[in-house]
């Protein structure tokens, strides 16, 4: 079993960080390496199929969000953008992945919903723009999971245990170690863009409005996979976090700790209780318990009905 | 007792599950823990009803959580497109599905309680959702053990006795199969008991036919991965 990072600088020092991790998981779940990789090709193609499909934009089931991708879109295929290609692809398919996700469509969690933008925008996005073997991007999805695997032996990855550091911080981390290895970097490259994009969510809260994973999480995705790009880019130039990542793992936990509920999911703090917050919380319970009542009405009504036709 | 190698979390955990959105630890994790009380209870339920620890009471309805956990219970899979209509299909089939505010101890926040009624026979688990769609069963049944539904997993629910263990794991070791873990508890020496044993490849229906007749076993279930 991989330990650490430290543990796993010293085993794939010199050897594909991808092949690493699949051996690591071939032995600890005696799954074959091949399944693995089969199955991360469809996921892979799901999320492909997730980034056409949330393009086109869409209302969400609170109603907050819905033509995020769809905007962005229009503006890059017009011309209109003014970032280069590949950050603006990046944050494209993260806000369509998380369109879709908002309209309860089918993603692939990557390591949570709630964040599943973030990697494969990250991803897929540097897969067009540099042309590379989608092989190669299902190899790096190993290196992420791998990552994420490592992290996820001291720390919950979840908003209600930590924060949204457990959540998009995490993807983005996965995503920087995954991003590195597409570019061809070494095994220490990858764990401190890792690292350096790890450090640099912590203490990052989990405020969701009305408690949807809507506002702020569907543009949260999109800044932060831009945020994992930039840290592959340092630690790929040579630039390495001084504080090792498996550290920086024991400082988000603890910061999770630290962290008061309100501000772990709950929706009871940070953004869900501004004054705008409050008042799409309130609206959002209205229309449940309105619902919830229609239903009850209609069980009633069917069951009446029932009761007449025996009668009858 | 317990006998436990404890397993990390796999790659194939961590970049997914695919699922419904919007939320892995409420929407799938919970449809999860809905689909585990329908797999041990194992007939087609007739009522199910829901007990949130209060954090998951507070934030289950803007994720969808209603929708999952009825669909995990009536056994739709966690990126089954029908999820968001789980609640409607539940009625239409005829199944009663209540929720509820129960403070569960000290557990994770996002923890139910599920009651889950058949027209034989009921069934109760416990268990949190613990993000990524990964779950964590702590009761079942009235039992402490921990379950995880990532393996294949033997249930078996008997009377105390010397000898349960070594007759039971050696069926197992006959069919050539390795175990993972094996957890029992106990409700008082020599009366409720029950086993749970995870096991690294599927049991065949015949080891199971030979474990159910095993003296004083009530019940014998095999479970396998919940997807």
């Amino acid at each position: 079993m991989i330990e650490s990072f430290k543990h796993l600088e010293q085993l794939a020092a010199d050897r594909d960080l991808a092949e690493v991790f699949l051996e690591a998981d071939e032995q600890e779940h005696a799954v074959p390496r091949e399944q693995i990789l089969e199955a991360l090709r469809k996921r892979r193609a799901v999320m492909r199929d997730c980034v056409e499909r949330g393009k086109g934009g869409g209302i969400s089931m609170g109603k907050l969000v819905g033509d995020e991708a769809k905007k962005l879109n229009e503006a890059f295929q017009a011309g209109k953008t003014f970032l280069d290609p590949l950050t603006v692809k990046a944050e494209l398919y993260a806000l369509a992945v998380m369109g879709e996700n908002s309209r309860m469509g089918v993603i692939v969690a990557a390591p949570t919903a709630g964040a599943g933008g973030v990697v494969p925008g990250m991803l897929l996005a540097l897969e067009e723009e540099r042309h590379v073997d989608p092989e190669k991007t299902v190899r790096a999805l190993v290196v992420a999971g791998g990552v994420g695997s490592i992290i996820a032996l001291s720390a919950n990855i979840s908003g209600a245990a930590g924060g949204c550091q457990n959540e998009v911080g995490v993807a983005s981390s996965m995503g920087a170690a995954a991003v590195a290895y597409m570019m061809g970097g070494t095994t220490r490259e990858s764990i401190h863009a890792a690292a350096m994009a790890l450090k640099n969510t912590l203490g990052l809260v989990c405020d969701p409005v009305g408690g949807l994973v809507e506002v702020p999480c569907v543009k949260r995705n999109a800044l932060f996979a831009v945020h994992g790009l930039t840290a592959a880019q340092l630690a790929l130039a040579g630039v390495e976090s001084v504080i090792p990542m498996d550290e920086i793992v024991e400082a988000m936990v603890r910061i999770g700790r630290a962290m008061p509920r309100g501000l772990r999911e709950t929706a009871e703090g940070g953004l869900a209780t501004t004054v705008t917050g409050c008042e799409i919380g309130q609206r959002i319970k209205d229309e449940a318990n309105q619902r919830r009542a229609e239903r009850a009405a209609e069980r009633e009504r069917v069951a009446q009905e029932r009761k007449d036709g025996v009668a009858g | 007792m317990t006998i436990r190698h404890d397993r990390k979390v796999s790659i194939l955990d961590v970049m997914g599950p695919v699922m419904v959105g919007p939320s892995s630890s409420h929407t799938a994790g919970t449809a999860r823990l809905g689909r585990v009380a329908r797999e041990i209870l194992d007939e087609d339920p007739v009522a199910v009803h829901f007990f949130l620890h209060p954090p998951l009471a507070a934030t289950y309805r803007g994720h969808g959580s209603d929708f999952a956990l009825t669909g995990g219970s009536i056994g739709l899979n966690v990126d089954d497109p029908r999820i968001p209509e789980a609640i409607r299909i539940a009625e239409q089939m005829g199944v009663d599905i209540t929720f509820s505010e129960e403070d569960l101890g000290d557990v994770h926040p996002n923890t139910v309680r599920i009651e889950i009624e058949g027209k034989t026979r009921t069934a109760e688990i416990a268990g949190s959702s613990i993000g990524g769609g990964v779950i964590e069963v702590f009761k079942i049944n009235g039992f402490q053990t921990r379950f995880k539904g990532d393996s294949p997993t033997l249930l078996l629910f008997y009377r105390d006795r010397p000898g349960m263990i070594s007759e039971a794991t050696k069926i197992i070791a006959e069919e050539g199969i390795n175990i993972a873990s094996l957890s029992c508890s106990r409700k008082q020496r020599g009366k409720d008991a029950f086993m749970q044993i995870d096991v690294d490849s599927p049991l065949s229906a015949a080891a199971l036919q030979r474990i159910c007749s095993i003296g004083d076993v009530a019940r014998a279930q095999y479970l396998d991965r919940i997807p």
